[in-house]
């Protein structure tokens, strides 16, 4: 059985490592969803749609270079945060919190801004060409591995941890978190409650335009994308509940490897592989993984 | 916290909302078709919109290339062709195939992506006694006597490429492929003719595996199992976003040096452009290649260049051919060509001469009697492209 123990576990290595890449892309994704909805309390719909944005944008501007790539990364982050702002200023007139009304009105954003998208750029999945250097494989424990992913886990790492701190330390991701707790006293304080919605929904936007650029080689630009990305982010927000970055960081993970290891170990189950974890999730605890993660 | 909503409420929203999305990309006047001023109304159906937009603006071209490079007439007659989007399937289909038979009163109805939208439709065909030619999609149908398809039947690509993949692999076959009806029809095609000539699957039970569709776009888990299984091939089915994720994922990973055979589907029109370097060396089966060495098809593809970027694919030739096809059938229906008569007529065209050669219509499944191709993906000026390496064996019962 020892002996026995290295080749069992050798066909998951790969699974095991791309339920990682898979993961943290899908964090990334997902992070300005709850961040947008758990913070400001927006319930936005057309998220799916910034990742597209930031998909397109990567496929039309990538040529194989790497300043092709910064340039695709600024222009793709840019136009999915003014996606953001526009947003915000049609949300203006709908109290926070008016869920029914915020989700109508995003989604039909969404149907528009879909539609607005494949006129622009055709019906056809658009390629997406990686920076030479990435667009190959290498070895990984004698398996090999797509070079980009393996790269893109560290990426997304240091995007999250980025993402930590801004929300942690600094001054605009303490506005944020006052606005929430106490709208009135921070308008005294000259903050518009109007322009943090806004920024929140530029920085969802922002995060949402990079994970599509940067994640175009692994979930593609094309027709399902937005819906893709938007069940995605869902589900991560009912595993990992609104309450912590750690929550939904530890959701995203456990969907890329329900997604991947899950499926090379039980390939029968894989079309509800994941429903059936987001419903035993809930059956068991309706607040969902991140209730022992609130306190840090 | 003051939120106007518990989070965890909110989680149950998401929760709502994620299994809506789910559920819901599972997915006149008296007039009659025909005038004394020698023109005929024909009614085109097709996804100009949705998940199948790509192949549905193939059809509607490929239909308006015969047209055009016909005086825009059918059999001697004008036509005044009306076009209907089909969308995503049946529930858009048929009341939109409904305004076309009903409102509009064609005398023929071409096109329709989706083998769905062709079972929806069907019934309305025999209450008004109009014939359909399709040009795509085509499910099991129990009665055919009014349904005519100018494409193939799901089971056909890997029924003809089944013997020379039992020739020229030395080893075990993996089989994997979406899981709906045509992933079903496609891989059953396949494996069933596969088998029964003595060839083995490298599958772990013995059977295809399904992947999820659409929602599978990372298969790099299936890919593990299939290096696990120590296939000497892959045979398999995709089409759409779901064929490039396929190829772009294998070529990267680590069974890209195990010899993928597929279903032409694969690396067909838009899908091949997408997936790029990753497509080279593909073999594919299907019933046309814009490189076939005939007359038809040199005037074909040169029509086709002139109007587009790119060569025309098999949904483009199908949709011509069903052009070709009333052309004849309605000049050989007389006179009056009433829906009837055409559809008398089609019965009684024998061998069309077509740009993938000449094929005919069975007289039991109303479709091709055709030839199939083995086709690769090879450097072809400086784009990649499918280039014919063999003919298979002719299909069709």
């Amino acid at each position: 059985m020892v002996a026995a123990g290295p080749n069992r576990i050798d066909p998951y290595l790969i699974p095991a490592l791309d339920g990682v890449a898979y993961g943290l892309l899908v964090f990334v994704a997902a992070s300005g969803l709850v961040f947008c909805f758990g913070v400001a309390n927006i319930l936005n719909l057309a998220h799916g749609m910034l990742y597209a944005i930031g998909g397109y944008t990567a496929a039309a501007l990538l040529d194989g270079g790497w300043a092709s790539l910064a340039l695709a990364l600024a222009v793709g982050v840019l136009a999915a945060a003014a996606a953001g702002v526009l947003l915000a200023g049609l949300l203006t007139p709908v109290a926070t919190g008016n869920h029914l009304t915020q989700a109508l009105l995003t989604f039909g954003v969404a149907l528009a801004g879909g539609s607005l998208l494949v006129a622009g750029f055709g019906p056809d999945d658009p390629r997406v060409r990686v920076p030479a250097a990435l667009d190959g494989s290498v070895v990984v424990a004698g398996h090999r591995y797509a070079a980009y992913r393996l790269v893109f886990i560290v990426v997304a790492a240091v995007i999250s941890a980025a993402l930590y701190l801004v929300v942690r330390r600094t001054r605009a991701g303490m506005l944020v978190r006052a606005a929430v707790d106490d709208p009135e006293m921070v308008a005294c304080m000259g903050v518009s409650p109007t322009r943090i919605r806004a920024g929140v929904l530029a920085a969802a936007g922002a995060l949402a335009g990079a994970a599509g650029v940067l994640g175009a080689p692994i979930i593609g630009p094309g027709t399902d994308t937005a819906d893709t990305v938007l069940l995605l982010s869902l589900v991560v927000v009912v595993l990992g509940g609104l309450g912590s970055m750690a929550g939904t960081l530890l959701a995203a993970l456990a969907i890329g490897e329900i997604q991947t290891l899950g499926v090379a170990l039980l390939p029968s189950a894989a079309p509800f592989l994941l429903f059936a974890a987001m419903a035993a999730v809930l059956a068991v605890r309706a607040r969902g993984l991140a209730t022992r993660w609130r306190t840090t | 916290m003051p939120l106007t909503t518990p989070w965890h409420s909110r989680a149950l929203t998401a929760a709502l909302l994620a299994t809506v999305l789910t559920a819901s990309s599972a997915c006149g006047d008296d007039a009659t078709g025909t005038s004394a001023g020698g023109s005929i109304k024909i009614g085109l159906l097709a996804s100009l919109s949705g998940t199948y937009q790509a192949v549905g603006t193939e059809i509607r071209d490929g239909f308006q290339l015969y047209l055009d490079t016909h005086d825009g007439k059918l059999g001697g007659r004008q036509v005044d062709l009306v076009v209907a989007d089909e969308g995503n399937g049946a529930q858009t289909a048929v009341p939109a195939a409904t305004k076309l038979l009903k409102q509009d009163r064609v005398s023929a109805l071409t096109g329709i992506v989706g083998g769905g939208s062709v079972a929806g439709v069907t019934p309305l065909l025999n209450e008004t006694k109009v014939p359909l030619v399709g040009s795509n999609g085509r499910p099991e149908l129990k009665d055919v006597s009014r349904v005519w398809h100018t494409s193939y039947l799901s089971d056909e690509p890997g029924a003809a490429i089944a013997q020379h993949v039992r020739d020229n692999v030395k080893g075990s076959v993996y089989a994997i492929g979406p899981d709906y009806q045509g992933g079903w029809d496609e891989l059953r095609g396949f494996t069933d003719a596969f088998t029964k000539i003595g060839g083995k699957l490298a599958n772990a039970d013995g059977k295809t595996t399904f992947t999820p569709f659409p929602a599978t776009t990372n298969f790099t888990p299936y890919f593990a199992r299939i290096k696990a299984s120590g296939a000497a091939a892959v045979y398999t089915f995709y089409a759409g976003s779901a064929a490039v994720d396929f190829v772009k994922q294998y070529a990267q990973s680590e069974i890209k040096d195990v010899p993928l055979y597929a279903a032409g589907f694969l690396t067909e029109g838009g899908v091949l452009n997408a997936q790029g370097e990753a497509a080279r060396d593909i073999y594919s089966v299907l019933n046309y290649s814009p490189d076939l060495d005939n007359a038809e098809n040199r005037a074909f593809v040169a029509a086709w260049k002139a109007k587009h970027d790119g060569s025309p694919t098999t949904y483009a030739l199908a949709s011509y051919d069903a052009a070709a096809v009333l052309d004849r059938a309605i000049g050989a229906a007389g006179s009056d060509p009433t829906p009837e008569a055409i559809n008398a007529a089609i019965a009684q065209l024998g061998q069309i001469a077509s740009p993938r050669g000449t094929w005919q219509f069975s007289t039991t499944t109303h479709s091709p009697v055709q030839k199939w191709y083995l086709r690769q993906v090879r450097q072809d000026g400086r784009a990649l492209s499918n280039t014919v390496v063999g003919d298979l064996a002719t299909v069709g019962r």
